[in-house]
């Protein structure tokens, strides 16, 4: 079993493909999984059971008439419970949605369909993409299989657990303010955020329009490209969709990164914050493994974090509010402490400061822009610390803004978390690499040569 | 800095928040507090001549008469 629950996207569709592993079998024992973890892990809000059977089935016959359709042919996948499945519903981890039932498959869901792919269930969530970890909604918050109680970041986090957990290989998350990358750095996972209008958010519950993103969250570099090949394109019904052309994220893929230049962001980590000195050193480390392997890593500067936290903060406060301001009129109380309180917060920001965050951010925008000139990617830190435990909520707040991903959702470019070891404590390490705008294939690249030469994404939670 | 449960209140209705009780009242009080202090984290320099990022875009060949 040990073997189908760590599986690669990767490596289920070569075996499927050479018909040497059945669809029905591979979805059948993971759901025997998630029957035998999620008692403790909660990372799924519901599991599709019968509608994964059926369709594992359908996967199974279509593949021995002949007619395989791609690396997700019959493999399983799962959704954060922000995103729209028909005939399912999309609770957002609240109380406020819990009879929700969404009337069609959001865009990114039929992709994945039509791929062939298998959903298995809805993934938990911080309420509303916003508000956790909460022990006051109707179900409990996902647990970090890393360690005993532990925090597993957000607000993807059900699709963090299930990943590291062994119950899918691949899933969708939400990238708001780091949202996809932060439970891939706890979990010790790939998250991407994709560039701002690379993949359809229409169906996708908004927390901040103009900062939302759909990512793929997968175990290897490789089937994250693959996710992403599935579920990115324009969508002329998604008004921040955009129209640019879908590049092949796997061609280049193993071509190295000899010659590459990356700028290294160390005052993230070193000035504006002071990192755990074991992530730190990760990410340092990191920089000597990709000179090794040929690139050029040199120091550069960006704005300091503070000037992006405040300008994502004032935002996804405004925006947040205007999408909740009726429901919070209604039933307040069905909202939990946390998710109320982070999405009142916007009720307090007047108008000429929500402009002058969004001409902060054009600001921000153009100097970050400019300071990726001459440079192939930019490497720098994901989380500053390991995962906290989850029942300790001063810990999980204080973790909250110690991070370096808000950057990047200010200014939209694509941005890859790894996996970069572990602490002593046997607790996931990260590091982030940025691109310029559409080059999410040269992250890929580098994550791929970085991967293959230290080996993380082999390790998995002990005790599972 | 602290807020009242009046000035609370003012914003909560001001909003359109009318079924709000203590408890959610004292987080609108600390709402203001947060608002004031992003607030000030705002750079002082902005020029007017700096517009906003752009979230809203017409077609680029769509529209008017052919």
């Amino acid at each position: 079993m040990t073997d189908l629950a760590y599986l690669s996207v990767a490596g289920a569709a070569d075996l499927i493909r050479a018909r040497r592993l059945s669809p029905v079998a591979y979805t059948e024992a993971l759901l025997e999984r998630i029957d035998r973890l999620d008692g403790r892990l909660h990372a799924f809000i519901r599991v599709t059971r019968e509608a994964a059977l059926e369709a594992a089935r359908q996967a199974e016959r279509e593949i021995a008439a002949g007619n395989w359709r791609g690396p997700l042919h019959g493999v399983p996948f799962a959704l954060k419970d922000i995103i729209d499945v028909a005939g399912v519903a999309t609770t957002a981890h609240s109380k406020v949605l819990i009879d929700n039932v969404a009337a069609a498959d959001a865009p990114v869901t039929a992709r994945l369909r039509a791929a062939g792919g298998i959903l298995v269930g809805k993934l938990a969530t911080h309420e509303f993409a916003i508000g956790g970890p909460s022990f006051d909604l109707p179900w409990p918050p996902a647990v970090n299989p890393w360690g005993e109680m532990r925090f597993p970041g957000g607000s993807s986090s059900g699709s963090g657990v299930a990943l590291a957990a062994g119950m899918v290989p691949a899933a969708l998350g939400t990238d708001t303010g780091g949202s996809v990358r932060n439970p891939a750095s706890m979990c010790g996972i790939v998250g991407m955020k994709p560039t701002y209008g690379r993949v359809s958010r229409r169906g996708v519950l908004p927390l901040a329009y103009s900062l939302d993103h759909v990512g793929p969250m997968t175990r290897t570099v490789r089937d994250n490209a693959l996710l992403l090949a599935i579920i990115a394109g324009h969508d002329p019904d998604d008004p921040g969709s955009a129209d640019v052309p879908v590049p092949d994220y796997t061609a280049a893929l193993d071509a190295g990164v000899k010659g590459l230049r990356i700028g290294l962001v160390r005052h993230f980590y070193a000035e504006d914050m002071q990192a755990h000195p074991e992530q730190a050193k990760a990410v340092e480390e990191a920089a000597a493994v990709l000179g090794r392997l040929g690139a050029e890593v040199r120091e550069i500067r960006l704005a300091p974090l503070s000037d992006y936290a405040a300008c994502t903060r004032l935002i996804i406060r405004c925006e947040a509010f205007a999408i909740h301001r009726r429901w919070l009129a209604e039933r307040p109380g069905d909202y939990g402490d946390l998710a109320r309180q982070r999405i009142l917060d916007g009720a307090a920001v007047s108008a000429a400061d929500y402009i002058d965050a969004l001409r902060l951010r054009a600001r921000l925008t153009h100097r970050t822009l400019a300071a990726f000139t001459g440079i192939d990617a930019v490497l720098t830190v994901s989380s500053m610390d390991p995962a906290c435990r989850i029942d300790d909520a001063e810990a999980c707040a204080r973790a909250y803004p110690r991070q370096a991903r808000q950057p990047f959702n200010v200014t939209g470019q694509p941005a890859l978390a790894i996996p970069a070891g572990f602490t002593e404590d046997g607790l996931p390490l990260s590091l982030q690499l940025v691109g310029h705008p559409w080059q999410e294939a040269m992250l890929y690249r580098i994550g791929q040569a970085y991967e293959r030469a230290t080996g993380w994404v082999e390790r998995h939670p002990p005790g599972l | 800095m602290t807020i009242g449960k009046e000035e609370a209140g003012r914003l909560a209705l001001a909003a359109g928040l009318v079924r709000l009780d203590d408890k959610h009242l004292a987080q609108v009080a600390r709402a203001i507090a947060g608002a004031r202090e992003l607030a000030a984290q705002l750079p002082k320099d902005l020029h007017w001549s700096e517009e906003m990022a752009l979230v809203f875009r017409l077609p680029a060949s769509e529209g008017g008469r052919k």
